[in-house]
C-alpha cells in the first residue's frame, strides 16, 4: 500500500516547481500539509514529510534548514549552481532524501531506469565523431544557470566532457567547447530567446548515424524525443508524457519508501565542477 | 565533334565547362526538368572520354578546351563547373565571349583580386553572373525572405548544421556517374591536413550557407573566428562572432544514410529554421518555419530545389528579364567566406586546434581533407 506523505511548499517553491498541480496528480502518494504556517515556524514534531524548496540562490541553506526542522524529503526545483557539500552532510546525518527537480535532467526519459535511452546514448558515445548540444532559455536567464542545466543533462546522460573552454559568452547566450574521452569534439551552445520552447537537445553524431535526445520544457507534460539512427534505420523510443516535476516527486517518494538514498547532490557536485571551470 | 541536331531557336543553349559528378548528378538532371526553356548544347572536359560520354547522354557537342566551347555560337549560357582554381579566368573569358549569362560554381574566385577583376569585366560587358550558392535560389529560402519581416534586425544567433552521407550515395540516385575519382586518405593529425580540411569545409560546404548567414550579420566585415576544429572523417566545428551576432557552424560528412541540413536564425522573439533537402536528388525545396511565441508559420516545401532555381534565374537573365545579384553582394559573400576559411585554418597555426587528440582507431581510419564537398 502506498504511504501518503504530506507536502509543504512556500510560494516561491510552488512557483518554481508547480507543486500543487504535481501533488494533485499523485493523490495516493502525497497530500498537502494544509494551510500551514511558514516552514520556519513549523515545529519539528509536526513537520511535513516533504518540503519543496525553490532552487534560486541560497537553496542549499534553505534545504538544510528544512532538513533540520524534520523534513524526511526535500525537492529542490531548478537549483542554480551552488556547492551542495554542506547539505550533503546535513541530509546524511538526518537520513533525509534530497531530490533535485531539474527541468531537463530530471525528465523521465533520462531516469536511470530507462535502459533503452541510456543504451542508445552509450552506443552512440562508443562511436561518436561529434557531440552537439543546444539549450534554449528565455531572455533574462542567467547564462550560468542555463549552463548548469545543460551540464546536468550531459551528466545525467552519462556523458563525460573534458577540457571545457568558454568560447564566447554574451547577453544572448554562450558557446562552450570540450572533448569526449575519445577525443571527439563537444560543442555546447546556450541561446536565449522567447521565440522557441525552452528545450535542451543532445545530438551525438557517429561514424554511421546519430543519436538525438530532445528534452522539453517541464511547464507541460510534453514528452522527450529520443531517436537513434544506425545503419539499419531509425528508431524512435516510446514517448513518456510526464513532466520532470512529476518525475522528481515520484522519485522522492520512491527513495523514502525503499530506503535507497538519492545521489542527486553528489551528481550535482560533478555539474558544479564543470560550471566552475568555466565561470570561476 | 558534334552529335547534336539543329538547335532550337526557341530554347536557350547551355554550355558546361567541367563534366564531373556535379555536372552529371546536379546540373544535367536539373536541366532535364527545364527542357522547355533550356537545352544543353556543349560539354567540355579535359578528359575526352568523360566529355564524350556526358555530352552523348544529352545529345550535345563536346570538346576538351574552353575556347572551343566559348566559340560555339549555340551556347548562350555558360556554366563553370571546373576545379576552383580555374573559376575566375573562365568567368572572365565567358563574359568576354559575349555570352548572355554565366553560372559559376562556388567559389567564383579564390581571392579578392580575382573577385574584383570579375566584377569589372561583368560591369564592362554587361554579362550577368550567378554564383552557385544554391540555397539562395531555393524557393523555401526565398519564401522565408519574403515573410520574415524585421527578423534580420533582431537576430543575435545563427546556426548552420550539416550532416551528409558521402556524395556518391546521392549521386547514384541522381544519375549514372562516369569518371568518378577515388580520393586518397591522409593523416588527420597532420596540421596541414587539418588546415586543408577546415579551408575545404568552409569553401566547399559552409559556403552554401554563408550568403544566408550574411543576411543576418550586418557587421560581416568584422567577423572573428573564435574556435575551429575538425570532425572526422570530414567536417568542422567553427564558432564565429560578427558584431553582436553569434555564428555557429557544424558539419559532418559521415557514413550515415540520413541527411540533415538545417539553418537557423534566432532573435529575441522571432526565429527562422530552414530544413534543406539533400543535394543531387530532385527532392523539392527546403521547408522554412518562422516562429514567434505561440505561432509557427510554415513555408514550403515547393516542387523544385535551389539548383533548378539557379537555372530558372539564368534563363530569366539570358532572356533579358530579372535582376542578377549585385557584384557587391557576390564579392562580399566571397570575402566573408575567405575570411572565415583563412581564420579557421589560422587556428591551427596558433595552436588553438589540437592536432594530436585522436585515438589510434580513429587515426587509422584516415581522412579525406580534400574530398569533393560540392554538396
Amino acid at each position: 500500500m502506498t504511504t501518503q506523505l504530506s507536502v509543504y511548499a512556500d510560494p516561491q517553491a510552488e512557483a518554481a516547481g508547480a507543486v500543487s498541480a504535481v501533488v494533485a496528480s499523485l493523490p495516493l502518494s502525497f497530500a498537502p500539509a494544509g494551510p500551514a504556517a511558514p516552514a520556519a515556524s513549523v515545529p519539528a514534531a509536526s513537520a511535513p514529510d516533504i518540503t519543496a524548496v525553490s532552487g534560486h540562490a541560497g537553496w542549499t541553506e534553505r534545504a538544510a534548514a528544512a532538513v533540520r526542522k524534520g523534513a524526511k524529503g526535500i525537492v529542490v526545483s531548478g537549483p542554480v549552481a551552488e556547492d551542495p557539500a554542506a547539505l550533503i552532510g546535513v541530509a546524511e546525518a538526518a537520513g533525509s532524501v534530497v531530490v533535485l527537480d531539474q527541468p531537463w535532467a530530471g525528465n523521465l526519459a533520462l531516469a536511470g531506469s530507462r535502459e533503452n535511452v541510456h543504451g542508445v546514448i552509450a552506443a552512440a558515445l562508443e562511436d561518436a565523431v561529434l557531440l552537439d548540444s543546444v539549450a534554449i532559455g528565455v531572455p533574462g536567464t542567467d547564462p550560468r544557470d542555463l549552463l548548469t542545466e545543460q551540464f546536468s543533462v550531459l551528466v545525467q546522460c552519462g556523458i563525460a566532457v573534458q577540457n571545457v573552454r568558454m568560447v564566447q559568452r554574451n547577453a544572448n547566450g554562450y558557446t562552450v567547447a570540450g572533448v569526449l574521452a575519445s577525443g571527439a569534439p563537444v560543442a555546447l551552445q546556450g541561446i536565449l530567446t522567447s521565440a522557441l520552447p525552452a528545450t535542451a537537445s543532445v545530438s551525438i553524431l557517429t561514424s554511421t548515424g546519430r543519436a538525438d535526445v530532445v528534452l522539453p520544457d517541464p511547464a507541460a507534460a510534453w514528452p522527450a524525443v529520443v531517436r537513434a539512427v544506425t545503419k539499419e534505420g531509425a528508431t524512435a523510443l516510446p514517448t513518456l508524457y510526464e513532466s520532470s516535476h512529476r518525475t522528481s516527486w515520484s522519485r522522492v517518494h520512491s527513495h523514502l519508501s525503499s530506503g535507497i538514498p538519492a545521489t542527486d547532490l553528489v551528481q550535482f557536485s560533478t555539474v558544479l565542477s564543470l560550471v566552475s571551470q568555466l565561470t570561476s | 565533334m558534334s552529335s547534336q541536331a539543329q538547335a532550337s531557336p526557341a530554347l536557350l543553349g547551355v554550355g558546361i565547362l567541367g563534366a564531373g559528378p556535379v555536372t552529371q548528378a546536379i546540373h544535367l538532371p536539373s536541366l532535364a526538368r527545364l527542357g522547355n526553356i533550356l537545352e544543353v548544347r556543349h560539354i567540355m572536359d579535359v578528359d575526352p572520354a568523360v566529355a564524350a560520354s556526358v555530352a552523348g547522354r544529352v545529345g550535345a557537342r563536346f570538346s576538351t578546351s574552353m575556347e572551343e566551347l566559348l566559340a560555339d555560337t549555340a551556347v548562350d549560357i555558360v556554366a563553370i563547373c571546373s576545379p576552383h582554381q580555374f573559376h575566375a579566368a573562365q568567368v572572365i573569358a565567358a563574359c568576354r565571349a559575349g555570352k548572355k549569362a554565366v553560372l559559376c560554381e562556388k567559389p567564383f574566385a579564390m581571392n579578392g583580386e580575382e573577385a574584383a577583376a570579375i566584377s569589372a569585366v561583368s560591369a564592362e560587358t554587361g554579362v550577368p553572373i550567378i554564383v552557385g550558392a544554391m540555397h539562395t535560389f531555393d524557393p523555401g529560402w526565398l519564401a522565408a525572405e519574403g515573410a520574415w519581416g524585421d527578423l534580420p534586425e533582431q537576430v543575435h544567433t545563427v546556426r548552420s548544421s550539416i550532416v551528409l552521407p558521402p556524395n556518391p550515395r546521392f549521386e547514384d540516385f541522381a544519375t549514372e556517374i562516369v569518371g568518378r575519382v577515388s580520393l586518397p586518405s591522409s593523416d588527420p593529425t597532420d596540421p596541414e591536413v587539418i588546415k586543408a580540411m577546415l579551408t575545404g569545409g568552409v569553401m566547399g560546404l559552409a559556403i552554401h550557407d554563408l550568403p544566408l548567414v550574411r543576411r543576418f550579420t550586418p557587421d560581416f566585415a568584422d567577423v572573428e573566428v573564435l574556435h575551429a576544429e575538425i570532425v572526422r572523417p570530414f567536417g568542422y566545428v567553427i564558432s564565429l562572432r560578427a558584431g553582436n551576432v553569434t555564428i555557429e557552424l557544424r558539419a559532418a560528412m559521415n557514413a550515415t544514410w540520413e541527411p540533415a541540413w538545417e539553418f537557423e536564425a534566432i532573435g529575441d522573439d522571432a526565429a527562422l529554421k530552414i530544413d534543406f533537402t539533400p543535394s543531387y536528388v530532385q527532392a523539392g525545396s527546403a521547408t522554412a518555419r518562422i516562429r514567434t511565441a505561440g505561432r509557427t508559420t510554415v513555408l514550403g516545401p515547393f516542387g523544385h530545389n535551389g539548383y533548378e532555381g539557379e537555372w530558372r534565374k539564368l534563363a530569366e537573365l539570358a532572356g533579358g528579364t530579372g535582376q542578377p545579384p549585385s557584384a557587391e553582394t557576390l564579392i562580399h559573400d566571397l570575402e566573408f567566406a575567405l575570411a572565415i576559411a583563412e581564420a579557421a585554418a589560422g587556428q591551427v597555426d596558433t595552436g588553438r586546434v589540437d592536432t594530436g587528440r585522436v585515438d589510434a582507431g580513429s587515426a587509422a581510419s584516415g581522412t579525406t581533407e580534400d574530398q569533393e564537398v560540392n554538396a
